[in-house]
């Protein structure tokens, strides 16, 4: 068999097969998370002869959702990055692909709560990413240690307070805030009272809508404290001393799912590739160079988690202390409210402060 | 004027295009203003309402309504009277070097793409830029929104400005220099020159620039987007959550259509004012 390989090689009967490969688009988000797919797909295209176009998400991971709705099924993506709110949206549109353990071998390393299911039981996406979404600071911007999100409300943090516009996240930020006052996903008034407090004491100095936006916010030290998801954290963590606050007496980390769905589409051979390019993915040694500059955990237990967010994410004993899995499905159908809310209620706020 | 049949059918194919790439996605926006949104799903449902409109009439909508025409009139208003200067001194020098660096700049910021302009704004102004001095200079905090509003006023002057100029270069062009020059061999001052012989005769041309600024002004998005720190928000950039974010097309479609009829509102009502005040030099 070597020897037919090897001959095959010789002709370029495998370099003909391989440059027919599947063109596919991808979405995937920017920043840190486009740099390390370009590089996992340099390796990736020679081998299989696809080829990976890349569009990047504009904002938040629900914009593709929006932009899709009006042209299905006349879409060209076959993959989508995105997180559990974006993928029940998606699945329950009926745009995503089921995906199975035979047909993508690496997924039966995942543990199996990590995936986002249809109402059949089927695996519908490729988790690729645990991540959260935390509280944090700048050490060297914040001169005494921040113990409980109350402080905020102290004068020392006016104007410079970083938040998520509540789309983003799909009201991580309300949720957190309601947490902190008693609340929950279900009772969120607590949350939005906080919010107030925040915003007529003009400590909200910048609301933002993506990671670049909050790399740049938090980088430039317009702002000093702030909440959201890891992965933006970390870029900022390589440069600025930060503390994460993963670990609060009186609030929690918000844990979610990243990952990949591939989309229907007429053209399995497309679908197929598409499939393949997700699995590769999730295998463990490219799960963890994926994970690695990302400063998320990686979803295949063969992978290594980056060193540097040990420090943050939870070891079992302490999942039910301090970690929070939202109820997505519920928050996602609620965001047109939180928006709403947040133009009637808050905004009005941090604009006379 | 009476069309010929000719007219007719020269025209067809423009007002063609122009019904389906204009009118017709206007029409479908307006339709779907009238929808209802499924929380969770994306898109309109079935069926008829008035509460996308009825949830506007809030005062906090009627802030950012009023926020938008404030911000979009005052800059359009600066831009005609920064432009003025600028064009009146480019269509009347007569060394052309002058002439030719003044529509090489004004093309040249045209040419420069908004996003990087908008970038080097936020980096020149901002809390970390070199020109944060200017905040204390005025008295507003870098970190406050007032100076996120400041901000957003220089990216939209930055926007418009070239444009209000070209357009004033024309107008200027068009008005004879003799009768400056007249008026002048007469004894008038320069000031008295301008304010009754060149102003009045370039009005039409300053209401187009500023028309063309305003509705520029208040139909951008990414201006207040980039420079706005999430703080500034315009009506453009709610009807991008609606639309983007959160997939409510009905609201976004209701937003749309309350800011075209205000807007052709204000327009019309700038028009008659500015015919009122200067009928007579309007006259042809």
């Amino acid at each position: 068999m070597t020897g037919v390989a090897g001959a095959l090689e010789a002709t370029g009967f495998q370099r003909a097969f391989a440059q027919q490969g599947q063109q596919l688009l991808v979405v995937q988000w920017g920043a840190a998370w486009i740099d390390v797919s370009r590089k996992i797909v340099a390796g990736y295209e020679p081998k299989t002869g696809d080829r990976i176009t890349w569009e990047t998400h504009a904002g938040g991971a629900m914009a593709i959702v929006a932009k899709i709705k009006p042209v299905w099924p006349h879409v060209s993506y076959n993959l989508i990055s995105g997180w559990d709110p974006t993928f029940r949206a998606m699945i329950n549109e009926g745009w995503v692909e089921p995906v199975s353990l035979d047909e993508m071998p690496a997924l039966k390393d995942i543990p199996p709560v990590f995936f986002q299911k249809d109402k059949a039981g089927r695996l519908m996406t490729t988790p690729l990413s645990t991540s959260g979404a935390f509280w944090g600071y700048r050490t060297d911007l914040v001169d005494k240690p921040i113990e409980s999100i109350e402080q905020l409300l102290e004068p020392r943090f006016k104007g410079k307070l970083c938040v998520p516009f509540p789309v983003n996240l799909t009201g991580l930020l309300m949720l957190t805030l309601a947490v902190q006052r008693g609340g929950n996903e279900r009772n969120m008034e607590p949350g939005w009272t906080f919010l107030k407090e925040l915003a007529e004491k003009g400590q909200i100095g910048r609301v933002i809508n993506n990671n670049s936006e909050f790399i740049n916010a938090m980088s430039s030290g317009e702002t000093s404290v702030a909440f959201f998801n890891i992965g933006a954290w970390t870029q900022v963590r390589k440069r600025f001393p930060v503390k994460i606050l993963s670990r609060l007496k009186d609030n929690k980390g918000f844990l979610f799912n990243e990952g990949f769905a591939v989309i229907k589409g007429n053209d399995p051979a497309k679908i197929a590739s598409a499939k393949r390019l997700a699995n590769y993915f999730a295998t463990a040694p490219i799960n963890e160079q994926y994970n690695w500059p990302l400063g998320e955990g990686p979803t295949n237990p063969n992978a290594k988690a980056n060193p540097e967010v040990a420090d943050v994410f939870y070891k079992p004993d302490e999942l039910s202390k301090y970690a929070y899995i939202a109820d997505f499905e519920y928050m996602s159908a609620q965001v047109d409210g939180y928006a709403k809310r947040w133009e009637q209620e808050i905004a009005p706020l941090i604009r006379k402060a | 004027m009476r069309l010929s049949r000719v007219h007719r059918l020269l025209l067809a194919p423009a007002l063609a295009i122009l019904v389906a790439l204009l009118v017709a996605p206007i029409v479908l926006m307006a339709v779907e203003s009238f929808r209802p949104y499924i929380p969770g799903r994306v898109g309109s449902g079935a069926g008829w309402t008035l509460f996308n409109y009825a949830e506007l009439i809030s005062p906090a909508y009627a802030f950012y309504f009023w926020d938008t025409f404030r911000i979009g009139f005052i800059v359009s208003v600066l831009a005609v009277l920064l432009g003025v200067p600028i064009a009146w001194h480019a269509a009347r020098t007569r060394r052309h070097a002058v002439r030719v660096f003044i529509f090489g700049l004004l093309i040249g910021l045209l040419f420069l793409s908004l996003i990087a302009k908008l970038y080097a704004i936020q980096m020149t102004w901002g809390a970390s830029g070199p020109l944060t001095f200017f905040g204390r200079l005025i008295g507003i905090p870098v970190s406050s929104p007032r100076y996120a509003e400041v901000q957003v006023f220089i990216g939209l002057l930055h926007f418009v400005l070239p444009v209000a100029t070209l357009m004033l270069i024309g107008t200027f062009q068009n008005i004879n220099p003799q009768l400056e020059l007249a008026a002048e061999s007469l004894g008038a001052p320069r000031y008295d020159v301008a304010s009754t012989i060149t102003l009045p005769l370039a009005m039409p041309g300053l209401l187009a620039a500023f028309m063309i600024c305003f509705a520029m002004c208040i139909s951008n998005f990414v201006v207040p987007l980039i420079l706005g720190r999430g703080v500034v928000l315009f009506t453009t950039n709610l009807m991008y959550t609606r639309f983007s974010d959160v997939a409510n097309y009905p609201s976004g479609a209701a937003i749309g259509i309350v800011m075209l009829v205000l807007a052709l509102g204000v327009v019309y009502a700038l028009t008659v004012l500015v015919r009122t005040l200067f009928a007579e030099d309007l006259r042809p």
